[in-house]
């Protein structure tokens, strides 16, 4: 793998760090006997590139999920059955990787079987022939990606090799307040997704206790002082990992005194559902009571503090691998170029599912930005490097009238470097979905010759590649940038020539 | 953006109107949705010293047939043109062209006098004022004059309506029975027109007796593709004949190259959309 990393005018925070992530990742879900990569990063004249929801891994799955569509076309092979071929089968987990990662768990057979069922994979097949074969102006593509990514970063050890200038840890406190009620402080700040409440249901389930007595807290580093952040698809599988070490420690200290309250032997004291028991007995006392006992003090054990506070700082011992299985279904109107996202269905293992709701918001988001770049997104420049689409009256973004209602499903293959199961699924969508529009886009227009179009797949683009391919050599007429387009863009900021009357 | 600092007036009359008008001179601007005005002013675009909101004028609102003619006021929303009975039935090619407009938010405040006068040549309802032969009817000091939309349409940017005047009502000659259709080519759902195309048709015994199409953001005006009306006259309405006459689209056309679309792909696409506008009018 050879990459030439635009990091634009200025080094940005982990500008330099986003390629790497992407090197551990070109090989993907496949077995690879032999990989080098070399990456030059240049410095441009445009914006600074940053870390943005996938980093690195949408880059590296874009090429071997090109890549693999390319070889099964040279190959005459269905593209599927091609990536089966050489995936790792779910039984051959643990699996470490030409990169030297080791996946812990996984089943792309499952995730890819369920998705070829839902999506109706050879009843599209089928009417893709048809109508190939009556040339029809629209024609039907279909779209692959089966992805992988390393996240939930990240072993601080593994990031120090690799001179990254933070650690990869988080950190948890929990406080049980004397009314019974919790407060849970983390130092992954939310802005959206929702940590807030599936931390809360961590917690719940962790100590006994009501869902809506546990407070989070968060955002303000005089509550919070300590944490690294939501990034990386880490919340849960470090910052949730962290509450529920602390949870842990909170217990065992409650577990001392109830069996000091109950006067019994720690070993003989049972928890669950919020209770502490005495075994073999009906004698036992609510977690609630014992925070309130701590808060006393009135009567509690020698060689213990009077509290069940805790705080637990969580390195993981190993990244979260979800996979998943993204099918598209893309109509080109070839008259036009326009290009139609008809249907798109994703199969996600995300391992155990603390809350499917936002498990799902979180696909359905990343599913929109990453489809987004495949058709829609783009920064212009100008020959001075000047930004010329930088405000969003000229930037195109898509809307809900832009995309299809999505098929998205869950299938759990627990991860087992973590108490919980779990694995992260923020950038899901964003990383498996660009490749699976553009590999959609081209098997549309594939028997007419086209074997490129350059990202975002405009119908302008598209349109002129057929041309192409037709030996149709399509004149293109000067472009001018300065000019963003039709609407209230088309009055030009720099030469306000058309200022309304 | 904040806007440059602006007066405000709200005159309850057309006469009110142009008399402030007149009185705020060269830096006074009239305010209809502000669908248009408003993101450039915040913009600063624009730095007008006045605004006169023609919001307060009932007159300037509502729809009404009078004779041969259905009249609209320059201040009735988009939205209350698209549901108006009168003119789904005798203008129906309006209430297509303006459903496509936005979104329904824009649609419950833009107006068809603001879209009118501020004549961006992305905007929607230009060509189909033009194909249909609309008549402007523009009020000031001296009382009213109107202008047929052939004469309307000056530049980008930039109409009959001169220095002191407003638009007041815009009359569409009848179309009841006639065939029609906006087809309109963007890049995402809800933005302007990359290239629109409005065609009215009226068949008798098969054949095209009677056509009139518009082109929306072909050149620096709406523009009225004569070729195409003349080519498609007299002819079946079969794909055939009319994708034959579409390809007559281009005359007298100045297709704008930006990012979305170079001019040679406006062409085109032009071309493929008078065809699909065309026969689709054509039922
Ligand atoms: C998000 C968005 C999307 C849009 N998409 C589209 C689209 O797809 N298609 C489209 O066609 N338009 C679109 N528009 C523009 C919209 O149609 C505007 O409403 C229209 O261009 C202006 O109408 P208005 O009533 O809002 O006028 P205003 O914004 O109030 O005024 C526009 C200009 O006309 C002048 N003016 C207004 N009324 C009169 C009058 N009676 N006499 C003299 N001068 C007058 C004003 O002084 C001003 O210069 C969009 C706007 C927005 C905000």
């Amino acid at each position: 793998m050879k990459l030439l990393a635009d990091m634009g005018a200025y080094l940005g925070l982990v500008g330099p760090g986003v390629p790497i992530l992407g090197a551990f990742m070109f090989n993907s879900i496949y077995k690879f006997p032999a990989y080098k990569f070399t990456c030059t990063n240049v410095f441009t004249t445009k914006t600074l590139t940053d870390a943005y929801r996938g980093a690195g891994r949408p880059e590296a799955t874009f090429a071997i999920e090109r890549i693999m569509d390319e070889l099964a076309v040279e190959l005459g092979r269905d593209p599927l059955e091609l990536r089966e071929q050489n995936w790792i089968k779910h039984e051959e987990f643990p699996f470490t990787t030409v990169c030297g990662l080791t996946y812990d768990s996984g089943n792309y057979e499952q995730a890819t079987q369920q998705a070829m069922e839902l999506f109706d994979y050879a009843g599209l097949r089928r009417e893709q022939e048809e109508r190939r074969r009556s040339g029809d102006p629209v024609q039907l593509g279909i779209g692959i990606s089966t992805f992988t990514e390393m996240c939930g970063l990240a072993p601080s050890r593994v990031l120090g090799s690799l001179s990254y200038g933070a650690g990869g840890w988080e950190a948890a406190s929990i406080r049980m307040l004397a009314t019974g009620k919790v407060e849970v402080i983390t130092g992954v700040s939310p802005h959206g997704q929702g940590h807030e409440t599936a931390f809360s249901q961590i917690v719940a389930d962790q100590l006994g206790v009501p869902f809506e007595d546990v407070e989070v807290l968060h955002g303000d580093t005089q509550i919070s002082p300590k944490g690294l952040d939501t990034y990386g698809s880490r919340s849960l599988v470090v910052g949730g990992i962290a509450i529920v070490k602390a949870a842990e420690k909170v217990v065992a200290k409650a577990k001392k005194l109830a069996a000091h309250l109950l006067e019994a032997s720690e070993d003989d004291i049972e928890f669950s559902g919020g209770t502490f028991t005495v075994r073999g007995t009906d004698k036992g006392k609510a977690i609630q009571e014992i925070a309130f006992a701590a808060f006393m003090a009135h009567d509690y054990p020698e060689d213990m503090e009077p509290s069940l506070d805790s705080d637990a700082v969580y390195d993981p011992e190993n990244f979260s691998f979800p996979h998943g299985t993204h099918l598209a279904a893309i109509e080109i109107d070839t008259d036009t170029g326009h290009v139609d996202l008809r249907k798109y269905v994703c199969v996600d293992d995300i391992g155990n599912v603390v809350n499917p709701l936002i498990a799902e918001g979180q696909v359905h988001g990343g599913l929109a930005q990453g489809i987004a770049q495949a058709l829609f997104e783009e920064a212009n420049y100008d020959e001075q490097g000047t930004l010329v689409n930088g405000t969003f009256v000229d930037y195109t973004l898509p809307s809900a009238a832009d995309l299809p209602s999505f098929d998205t499903r869950v299938v759990s293959t627990p991860a087992t470097s973590n108490p919980l199961g779990v694995k992260g699924v923020g950038e899901a969508g964003t990383i498996a979905s660009t490749p699976a529009i553009i590999n959609g886009v081209l098997d549309a227009i594939r028997h007419l010759g086209v074997t490129d179009v350059e990202m975002p797949t405009t119908s302008q683009r598209v349109w002129r590649a057929i041309q192409e391919a037709q030996g149709r050599s399509t004149q293109k007429t000067p472009v001018d940038t300065h000019s963003p387009g039709a609407g209230l863009g088309s009055i030009d900021p720099n030469n306000p020539q058309g200022e309304v009357q | 953006m904040i806007p440059s600092k602006f007066d405000y007036v709200k005159p309850s009359s057309v006469a009110d109107a142009v008399a402030a008008l007149q009185q705020g001179g060269e830096d006074a601007k009239i305010l209809a949705g502000g669908q248009s005005l408003i993101p450039v002013l915040r913009l600063r675009l624009a730095t007008p010293s006045v605004l006169i909101d023609l919001g307060g004028i009932p007159e300037l609102r509502g729809i009404r047939e009078d004779g041969d003619r259905i009249v609209i006021g320059a201040m009735t929303a988009y939205h209350d043109i698209i549901r108006d009975d009168l003119v789904k039935q005798h203008v129906t090619l309006l209430a297509q062209a303006t459903e496509t407009v936005a979104d329904n938010q824009v649609r419950h405040r833009g107006t068809l006098g603001g879209s009118l006068a501020h004549a961006d040549p992305a905007g929607d309802l230009g060509a189909v004022a033009l194909a249909l032969d609309a008549e402007l009817v523009i009020a000031g000091a001296d009382g009213s004059r109107t202008v047929p939309a052939s004469d309307f349409f000056v530049d980008y940017f930039t109409t009959a309506i001169g220095e002191g005047e407003i638009l007041t009502e815009i009359r569409f000659p009848k179309y009841t029975g006639w065939g029609s259709h906006y087809e309109k080519f963007n890049r995402t759902a809800q933005a302007w027109s990359m290239v629109a195309i409005a065609a009215a048709i009226r068949v008798e015994g098969g054949s095209i007796a009677e056509a009139r199409v518009g082109l929306t953001n072909m050149g620096t005006t709406p523009i009225r593709a004569t070729g195409v009306e003349q080519a498609l006259v007299g002819q079946p309405a079969t794909a055939d004949a009319v994708r034959a006459a579409a390809d007559r689209v281009t005359e007298g056309t100045s297709a704008p190259s930006d990012a979305d679309a170079a001019a040679d792909y406006r062409e085109h696409l032009a071309k493929v959309l008078t065809g699909r506008a065309v026969l689709a009018a054509a039922g």
